[in-house]
């Protein structure tokens, strides 16, 4: 392996650095939006500049600071850290919802209290989440997810005048803290069974019998830690208040952005160590021979299952609701379950379809929570129904928040068609091995549930192109400006993302590549 | 060589997108792409001289003017965008180029938001154009679906008083089919272990010997499902009635003239001739459904007092038929079930339009109500009287030469069971006549006082239809010399 050099962590430094400066400015008396959100954007542009780069495809030629030999080879079985390229892919994936976010914040008050407290815990968070991405040990990966637990807690409740933003913060922090104690209880079992945390160790194993109960209990923890981070169903009812709760802008970050850490948290755990496991041969020691436990099974049923239930929770409960945000939210419980059907395969191609979903995901839902914090900019309620005549009054805005909702629902011509054809196509795939039917039946009750899903956003089209506009809500804004009472960022913000939906919903093939060979070597090295 | 299936879908694209900006002018563009559009359906025809051919049984078969462009491709998945044409599609392709031109006549005059519903009109056929060209999967999937919405919006927002539980139970049945039948395409791709997406290369793979009986049977199965609810077959059949009572009648002419074609086009290309050894082991239950709907579909049909819900019901008899001439598996059977197809495809048209101006004219559409409706409206008494001589398959009329091969398939292959669709038809045209005498002659009664006759345009969009009943049922060999230049099943 290289000498360790500090640039193989620049995006990193990018992120820390700005988030010191941001921090430093609000001391010496600069709280303008427009100074500190400028230095975020640009932060997290270069951060993403130089993951890009370091993915191979190279925008400026100087920011690849990370040796190719690094890429992919693992950590070793003490290290903290390893870089892979779905590691990177994520963090592209982390970086893109922080700078939609970064962006569509521009657009808020110029003298807004706390402008730098919020930018400065959007960099920590994202900071955080950027070193999920390159965990190699499981105490690592929790801490991380830790440090962007903290971060995001604060952000939340960041105003500190809305009432049902603090209880949105208190209520998260108490459930991210039992979520934490949960997890670092499982890793405990862990190193109980196996005297390490580091992901290479656990998924060469030792046979043990004791020690395989000890790691399935230990596993079992992790899983509902994790759960609580993705929100799956049973685990789920924090997300929907927290996101209503929040700042929407903080929601579209929660929801595009750190929810899907939790998924690479998962991607870490449950495909590297147990796809390597289920390779190795049967250990011996003198004359005694101990086959090992196949863990795979078991946790495959469980997280098909819980896809099932999340999925199909999360939409029925999307259904019913009358609210645009709880709707969102909702939506995005269900979204969660898509990504677990990946996970629960755990095949290349199925991991390369979740990530897709995740990718996807990031534009549609933090794109759609950016124009819901737009539209009630403009004055309008949090109803559904309040949205009426949208589409009429305000052409431009009601084209964009369509297709992102057509994405959502999974219509053909958009990213969100492709991630879950691609995602559904790996399922099937999936069953063709004998004894693998279970995963025929997820992709079928996939397809089922994303056939729900059309309702609710069919739903909101409905109200905003066939009913008439509310005369009391003056959506106008000066005549003919399709970005009035939006403001240049959050119009930036939005444009970029529907710009990603439709364009690579057509033509998918550039990221849909480089997600695919990253899948491929991360199930064949397990890191 | 110029890529002319790519430039028949991009002059309908362009058209649409066109459309629905125009505002008030929307409906001289809706003309002028659909006449553009008919031109290049008849080179193609022109240009189509023969199949290319096939080596064997069992070897892949060649389209015409195929096209085929890397779309996405991954180690696992490869999709192409990749069209091409045979006999088959090309007959249909050109029965929605007529249906087109002949809605855009007929809806000459409507004025609710005309840019969106003659936009609707040509999206619609945008999308069954490209189900019968499309030879990928997605592709295939994207166009099948692309047909759902826009008659979504026309049951719903044009429609009848109850359109709302129409467009939505029309959605569910058929959005629920489309995702039974998306499964199964995936699932025979991956289960045959196809080289990619392309109809080609699973055709190769689903017949290679190593593929399973069972697995075909299911899969067939699966697909009939997903291919039978557009036919409609019984029991799957109650979407069919609410949507076209509800309907406007633009909207009936294509659901019932193109869109439930897509399910006998998609059950011959994605079902039959990828899985022959499925039907071939399943036979006798998709027998069993096609007399069923036979024989419900005209009983329903007997029983109605509604003359568009009657119709609507003759129109499962019909696809009762044409499922019956696919199930024989014959190259007759296959040239009966796409010459009846089209025959459907004219004859509903024209009846769905009739009853629509009944309606308009008359204020009602109740068979019991109306009476010697000749004197009042001589033109449209005749299209009646056309459309219905059609649909009881009059020789010299199109239904006939489709309908007497059907049953002639049928004969070879199952002996005395085509007493079953014989007497149907017998009882069926019975049936035609008792309500021609009934509604068109007659004294007159209750005729309201401004019952009127058929406007110019009404008129204009009828006349194309009738010209096609005459012309291709004096000489059906116009279709049928294409339709047998087609790669049919390798079969006796």
């Amino acid at each position: 392996m290289d000498a360790v050099s500090w640039t193989w962590f620049l995006p990193e430094a990018f992120l820390l650095g700005a988030a010191l400066v941001v921090f430093l400015l609000d001391a010496v008396g600069v709280r303008k939006i427009e100074a500190v959100g400028a230095v975020s954007v640009g932060a997290v542009l270069l951060a993403l500049l130089a993951v890009i780069s370091d993915l191979g495809f190279d925008p400026l030629g100087f920011l690849s600071t990370l040796p190719a030999s690094v890429i992919d080879s693992g950590g070793g079985s003490t290290s903290l850290y390893a870089f892979s390229s779905l590691g990177l892919v994520f963090q592209g994936i982390f970086l893109l919802s922080a700078l939609l976010v970064a962006l569509a914040s521009l657009s808020r008050p110029s003298d807004e209290a706390g402008a730098s407290v919020f930018y400065g815990l959007l960099l920590m968070a994202t900071l955080g989440m950027m070193l999920v991405a390159i965990a190699a040990d499981l105490i690592f990966l929790l801490i991380a997810i830790e440090v962007t637990g903290i971060a995001t807690y604060l952000m939340v409740g960041y105003t500190r005048k809305d009432a049902r933003g603090l209880e949105a913060a208190m209520k998260f922090y108490i459930i991210g803290a039992l979520s934490t104690a949960l997890s670092f209880f499982g890793a405990s079992l862990l190193f109980g069974a196996y005297g390490s945390t580091n992901f290479l160790v656990l998924s060469q194993g030792l046979g043990g019998v004791t020690e395989s109960t000890l790691a399935l209990v230990g596993y079992a923890f992790l899983i509902v830690g994790l759960a609580f981070k993705v929100t799956l169903v049973p685990f789920h009812a924090w997300a929907v208040d927290v996101y209503d709760g929040a700042p929407t802008d903080v929601s579209a970050f929660l929801a595009g952005g750190t929810k899907k850490m939790g998924v690479f948290a998962f991607f870490l755990v449950f495909i590297g160590p147990l796809s390597i496991l289920t390779a190795r041969a049967v250990s011996c020691s003198g004359s005694v021979c101990v086959a090992p436990y196949d863990f795979r099974p078991s946790v495959q049923l469980t997280l098909g299952v819980l896809a099932i239930l999340t999925m199909t929770v999360g939409n029925l409960l999307a259904l019913l609701q009358k609210e645009m945000k709880r709707m969102l939210a909702y939506s995005s419980v269900s979204q969660a379950g898509y990504m677990m059907i990946g996970i629960a395969i755990g095949t290349a191609p199925a991991l390369a379809g979740a990530t897709l979903q995740v990718f996807a995901h990031v534009f549609m839902k933090a794109g759609a929570f950016l124009v819901v914090a737009g539209v009630s900019a403009l004055g309008v309620g949090p109803l559904i129904a309040q949205y009426r005549g949208l589409g009429q009054k305000r052409p431009y805005l009601g084209v964009a928040f369509a297709l992102l909702l057509l994405s959502l629902a999974g219509i053909p011509l958009t990213l969100g068609f492709v991630s879950k054809f691609v995602l559904f196509s790996a399922a099937v795939q999936a069953s063709t091995v004998p004894g693998q039917s279970f995963f025929f039946w997820l992709a079928v009750a996939g397809l089922l549930n994303s056939a729900v899903s059309v309702f609710y956003y069919a739903r909101v089209l409905k109200v905003m192109y066939m009913e008439p506009p509310d005369p009391a809500v003056p959506l106008d804004g000066p005549a003919g400006d399709p970005t009035a009472g939006l403001g240049f960022g959050r119009t930036a913000a939005i444009i970029l993302a529907v710009v990603a939906i439709v364009g690579l919903g057509i033509y998918p093939q550039p990221v849909l590549s480089a997600i695919q060979s990253a899948a491929t070597h991360f199930v064949a090295t397990g890191a | 060589m110029v890529p002319i299936l790519s430039i028949l879908l991009l002059t309908l694209l362009g058209g649409t997108v066109l459309t629905f900006a125009s505002g008030k002018q929307a409906r001289w563009v809706a003309l002028g792409t659909s006449i553009v559009f008919l031109f290049e359906t008849f080179y193609l025809l022109d240009a189509y001289t023969a199949w290319p051919g096939r080596a064997g049984l069992y070897a892949v078969p060649q389209y015409s003017f195929s096209e085929s462009y890397a779309w996405i491709s991954l180690p696992w998945l490869h999709i192409n965008y990749t069209v091409g044409v045979d006999g088959i599609s090309l007959i249909l392709i050109l029965l929605t180029a007529f249906l087109q031109i002949a809605t855009v006549v007929y809806c000459w005059t409507e004025t609710n938001r005309p840019a969106a519903w003659f936009g609707l009109v040509l999206l619609t056929c945008l999308g069954s154009i490209g189900v019968f060209i499309a030879l990928d999967i997605l592709l295939f999937f994207l166009f099948w679906e692309a047909t759902l919405i826009p008659m979504f919006f026309m049951i719903g927002y044009w429609g009848g008083p109850k359109r709302r539980y129409a467009a939505l139970k029309f959605f569910v049945y058929t959005h629920v089919a489309s995702i039974v039948m998306l499964v199964a395409l995936l699932a025979v791709a991956f289960y045959a272990h196809a080289a990619s997406f392309d109809f080609a290369d699973i055709f190769v793979a689903t017949h290679s010997p190593g593929f399973p009986i069972v697995t075909q049977a299911l899969l067939f199965l699966a697909l009939f499902f997903g291919f039978g609810v557009k036919f409609p077959i019984v029991p799957f059949h109650t979407w069919l009635p609410d949507a076209h009572v509800e309907a406007p009648t633009g909207g009936s002419v294509l659901l019932a003239g193109l869109l439930l074609k897509l399910g006998g086009y998609g059950l011959i290309r994605w079902a039959v001739e990828v899985l022959p050894q499925g039907l071939a082991h399943t036979s006798w239950i998709v027998y069993a459904v096609a007399f069923a709907s036979i024989v419900w579909g005209s009983v329903l049909s007997l029983s109605q007092r509604d003359l568009k819900r009657m119709v609507a019901y003759s129109s499962i008899n019909h696809m009762g038929i044409v499922l019956l001439a696919i199930a024989v598996y014959s190259s007759l059977g296959l040239l009966a079930a796409v010459l009846l197809m089209f025959a459907h495809g004219v004859v509903s048209g024209l009846l769905f339009m009739a009853s629509g101006s009944v309606h308009h004219s008359f204020g009602t559409r109740d068979i019991a109500s109306l009476h010697g409706i000749t004197p009042k409206a001589p033109v449209l008494a005749t299209m009646i009287m056309v459309g219905s001589l059609a649909s009881l398959g009059l020789p010299a009329l199109i239904s006939f030469p489709a309908e007497f091969a059907a049953l002639l398939a049928t004969w070879d292959r199952l002996g005395y069971w085509v007493v079953v669709p014989l007497l149907i038809l017998v009882v069926t045209a019975g049936f035609y006549l008792w309500m021609m005498q009934r509604v068109l002659f007659g004294p007159p009664q209750n005729v309201p006082e401004k019952a009127h006759d058929l406007d110019v345009y009404e008129t204009a969009g009828m006349a194309i239809l009738v010209a096609l009943i005459i012309l291709y049922g004096v000489l059906p060999g116009f279709l049928v010399n294409v339709i047998v230049n087609s790669p049919v099943y390798g079969f006796p």
